[in-house]
């Protein structure tokens, strides 16, 4: 199974620049998520690695071969399109077998090899039905079992689940990714949905106006994000903008608007320096206003209830901590609050991030 | 909608032009050698001299231009096609709405039959249903002997304007439908659903809301019917005798029977821009009514 | 209630108009059928007299099978160019694009008299004077391809590319792919277009009209020439295997690709 690299790619369309220097190399096996908001360029980037696009500029290498100048049918890539693209004029085992034909697969060897992934995937005995007499799911399947039997390098999914309702497309997520273990084949898998990525992939890939943001773990890319875009865009968040007061290896003493704060940081940001401070809704506890306890490397401010959401298993507040600041908190059942309660603010410093300002 | 793609990789530099410019020249070459270099002959020929040896001299004049504008007959011949042709593309419209409304409203199992009915005398050909109307038209034809019949008085209905006009109506109508056809689909039947709910009375609410929505297409069909009707040749020659005498008549007599090449030419051209220039003065005047209306 | 009214009205008007449009076809059937030489109202009976007639007549069946011929020498021609444009065309962008596309289409906007005199005039200024079947083939190719674009054109408006990238990603190169994918797919539209250039042609009378010779008469200039000067219904019969033909057109097109992809303007 190769590793895919992308050196400085570059696509131009007029004066828009969907792709901009892209370089990533993706490790033999693994499951790469490419995610980000709609028009970020992903769904290029795919294309160029397929041989649909070609780059204004870098180089697309598959394993070791460069093939940047290769037409899609010499590139040994297996894509899963987000309309599936079956062939409408060919039942399921032709489909299947399309790309075993191109290779000039005997025949006999054909027919067993698409039996064997139609059992595989669970459509056996549906191989003489059309595409259109399957339903969303099957034809989600049969699309994979064609790009999985030709035995290709790489794997490209481009939101395969985005046609699928929301139950659907949960069941289908852990199937791709056991079928992409099993197989321990090279795959790129684009998306929007960012709980998706961060489920499925051993590395996501955010990329926001053709550029890329951060490649990371997916717990990095939430816990610590590049940007304050990346961290808002990955799950919810609340941006806190200040300066940096001091630093002290992991921790950062940032000065904000609603007082001095503590937290964690990359070690490139230095005093003086703008910066944002990222902490998560559920990350923050609110307590009593009474129930303040002293103690080393939380940060407590007070605040007072503005607005409050029942969502069935948590609250969704909006805290007041003054200086026109709302903080979003997520907080259980079990401690309840009313609007305009006087509460005091709570958060561990180890979960707060530190990012770099200005541009958020 | 696939929007075209700038094409795979892997097309030779040059590669990817040729390949695929391939594809429409045969097609280019066709028209550019057969259609556009005919047509600019035809421009040089107007400018050149008659004559009885040959079917033209090369020899340059502008007179041919000049004895077509300085002739009242060619003048004549010249309003009697445009004034057939605008009562033709008004009789057609009157006729053609209550078929593009129902055809654009009828549910999509029944629109393949109308669409077949609208259809299918298009490509029976002029010439055949021509003749069709000479059969019912004629002094003796079928209408006269039911007239007859009745004891009415026969109407004379061939060999002049009217049997023309019945022929040039009748095969174009179709274009007209067709063309309504599209706009009035687009229009939202709940709007007018909406107008009589509101009190408006059916033919209120066709002139406040269907016309109005319905103008592009209406606008593409009378341009449509209008030139076509103009450049008709068969029907005022078989249905009109010698009594209706239009621009396509007069140019294939002077081509063909007088064998005046460059006046022939020069006569078709004029006519030709006289009526593109009509065209472009109608567009531009219905072009401030048919703002899209979404 | 009072909308049901105004249904029937409309419904009574459509079927009048409907009438109107149909009569003068219906007509030559029964001219064609008819045991006497005039249409007459009670008609005279039955027969298939005129057929015979017509079969018997040289210049008749003569320029029928001519006229096959060359609308079927016009079909083959017109449909592989036709298809090939609107192959280019679907793939194309740029203002060369929408030139190319009007170019095509205006035979048909251009008064189809002013065309056969155009290439009459172009022929003997070639130095090519008897210019036969082939000069006719030029000229009906001509008014014929401009279907056959129109007709494929739609059709591949409504295809879907990424069909056609699957097929690439699996293996297949530009020749499989168009062989194996895209051609089944547009046959439909491919098949309709062909047979709309069949009738076209075997209809075409203003071209004929100027490139059509001795021995190269096309079956609509025969019946003219015919019509002026007698009146049996001999070329009724012509005229009802024209119908028979156009409804076997648009029933076939109809079932292939549907025949809402003719509606023109607006919508």
């Amino acid at each position: 199974m190769a590793e895919i690299s992308l050196r400085g790619l570059t696509k131009r369309f007029g004066n828009v620049v969907a792709v901009n220097e892209l370089t990533l190399t993706f490790a033999s096996g693994e499951l790469v998520a490419l995610l980000g908001p709609s028009g970020c360029g992903k769904t290029t980037t795919l294309r160029m690695i397929a041989g649909f696009e070609t780059p204004s500029h870098g180089r697309v290498l598959l394993g070791d071969r460069d093939v940047t100048e290769a037409p899609p049918e010499k590139r040994s890539c297996g894509m899963v399109f987000q309309n599936y693209a079956l062939f409408p004029h060919l039942t399921v085992h032709q489909n299947i077998a399309f790309g075993l034909e191109m290779q000039g697969v005997r025949r006999a060897d054909i027919d067993r090899m698409v039996a064997e992934i139609l059992d595989k995937v669970g459509l056996g005995g549906l191989g003489k039905r059309y595409p259109r007499q399957l339903s969303g799911g099957q034809q989600q399947r049969t699309a994979l079992a064609r790009a999985l039997v030709i035995n290709p390098s790489v794997l490209l999914l481009d939101e395969p689940l985005a046609n699928l309702d929301a139950k659907l497309r949960e069941e289908m997520r852990f199937y791709i990714r056991s079928l992409q273990r099993e197989f321990h084949i090279t795959t790129l898998y684009v998306t929007h949905d960012q709980s998706e990525a961060l489920v499925l992939a051993d590395r996501v890939a955010v990329l926001m106006d053709g550029v890329l943001q951060q490649f990371d773990a997916p717990e990095i890319v939430y816990r610590r994000p590049r940007t304050a875009r990346v961290a808002s865009f990955i799950g919810l968040t609340n941006l806190i903008p200040g300066r940096v007061a001091a630093r002290a290896g992991d921790d950062v003493v940032l000065e904000t608007s609603i007082g001095r704060l503590r937290a964690r940081g990359p070690e490139d940001l230095g005093g003086g320096m703008e910066a944002v401070l990222s902490i998560r809704p559920e990350n923050i506890e609110l307590g009593r206003r009474e129930a303040a306890v002293a103690g080393d490397g939380v940060n407590r401010l007070r605040g007072i209830i503005r607005e409050r959401i029942f969502l069935g298993s948590f609250f969704d507040y909006r805290v007041d901590v003054g200086a026109g600041t709302l903080l979003r908190v997520q907080g259980g059942v079990h401690a309840v609050h009313q609007m305009a309660d006087e509460v005091t603010v709570a958060f561990d410093a180890s979960s707060g991030w530190t990012l770099p300002g200005g541009r958020g | 909608m696939p929007a075209a793609a700038p094409g795979p990789a892997g097309a030779s530099p040059g590669g990817r032009i040729s390949g695929q410019a391939l594809l429409i020249l045969p097609a280019l070459g066709l028209m550019l050698v057969f259609f556009v270099a005919p047509y600019l002959n035809l421009l040089l020929i107007s400018v050149f001299t008659p004559s009885h040896q040959a079917p033209y001299l090369r020899v340059f004049t502008l007179a041919n231009y000049g004895h077509i504008v300085h002739d009242p007959f060619t003048w004549q011949v010249v309003w009697r096609s445009l004034w057939l042709g605008v009562v033709t593309t008004g009789l057609s419209v009157v006729l053609a709405y209550p078929l593009a409304y129902h055809l654009a409203r009828t549910p999509r199992r029944m629109k393949g039959l109308f669409m077949i009915l609208v259809i299918s005398p298009l490509l029976v050909g002029v010439l055949i249903r021509t003749y069709g109307w000479m059969i019912l038209l004629q002094d003796t034809g079928l209408i006269n002997q039911l007239l007859h019949a009745v004891g009415m008085r026969r109407a004379p209905l061939m060999y002049n304007q009217t049997g023309v006009l019945i022929g040039l109506v009748h095969v174009f109508i179709p274009f007209m439908v067709l063309s309504l056809a599209g706009s009035i689909q687009g229009i939202d039947p709940e709007l007018e659903l909406e107008a009589r709910s509101l009190g408006a009375g059916a033919w209120r609410t066709f002139w406040r809301v269907t016309f109005p929505l319905s103008l592009p297409g209406l606008a593409a069909g009378t341009i449509l019917v209008f030139v076509l009707a103009i450049s008709s040749y068969v029907i005022p020659s078989l249905l009109g005798g010698f009594t209706v005498i239009t621009v396509p008549i007069l140019v294939v007599r002077t081509i063909t029977e007088l064998f005046n090449w460059p006046g022939g030419s020069a006569f078709a051209l004029l006519f030709f821009v006289i009526t593109m220039l009509l065209v472009w003065c109608y567009i531009r005047l219905i072009g401030r009514v048919t703002r899209p209306v979404t | 209630m009072v909308i049901r009214r105004e249904r029937l009205y409309l419904l009574l008007a459509v079927g009048l108009i409907y009438a109107f449009l149909l009569a003068p076809i219906v007509v030559v059937v029964l001219a064609a059928l008819n045991s006497g030489a005039y249409l007459r109202f009670p008609p005279d009976g039955i027969s298939l007299r005129w057929f015979a007639a017509f079969a018997h007549s040289r210049s008749f069946t003569r320029s029928l099978a001519f006229s096959v011929e060359l609308a079927a020498i016009v079909t083959v021609v017109a449909t592989v160019l036709g298809t090939m444009a609107s192959l280019w065309l679907a793939r194309s962008v740029g203002r060369f694009r929408d030139l190319m596309r009007v170019l095509v289409i205006s035979p048909l906007a251009v008064p189809g008299i002013l065309t056969g005199i155009a290439l009459l005039i172009f022929f003997y200024a070639l130095g090519w004077s008897r210019t036969g079947l082939l000069g006719l083939i030029i000229g009906h190719t001509l008014i014929s391809l401009p279907y056959v674009f129109l007709i494929t054109s739609a059709v591949l408006v409504r295809f879907d590319r990424t069909l056609e990238e699957a097929a690439r990603n699996l293996g297949a190169g530009l020749a499989t792919t168009f062989w194996r994918v895209t051609l089944p797919l547009i046959k439909g539209g491919i098949i309709s277009g062909a047979i709309f250039a069949f009738v076209t042609s075997y209809d075409e009378f203003n071209i004929s009209l100027f490139l059509s010779g001795v021995g190269t008469t096309p079956l609509p200039i025969e019946i003219f020439d015919y019509l002026r000067f007698s009146f049996d219904p001999t070329a009724a019969v012509a005229g009802t295997i024209s119908i028979a033909m156009a409804l076997v057109v648009v029933l076939v097109t109809q079932r292939l690709v549907g025949l809402d992809s003719l509606y023109l303007g607006g919508g």
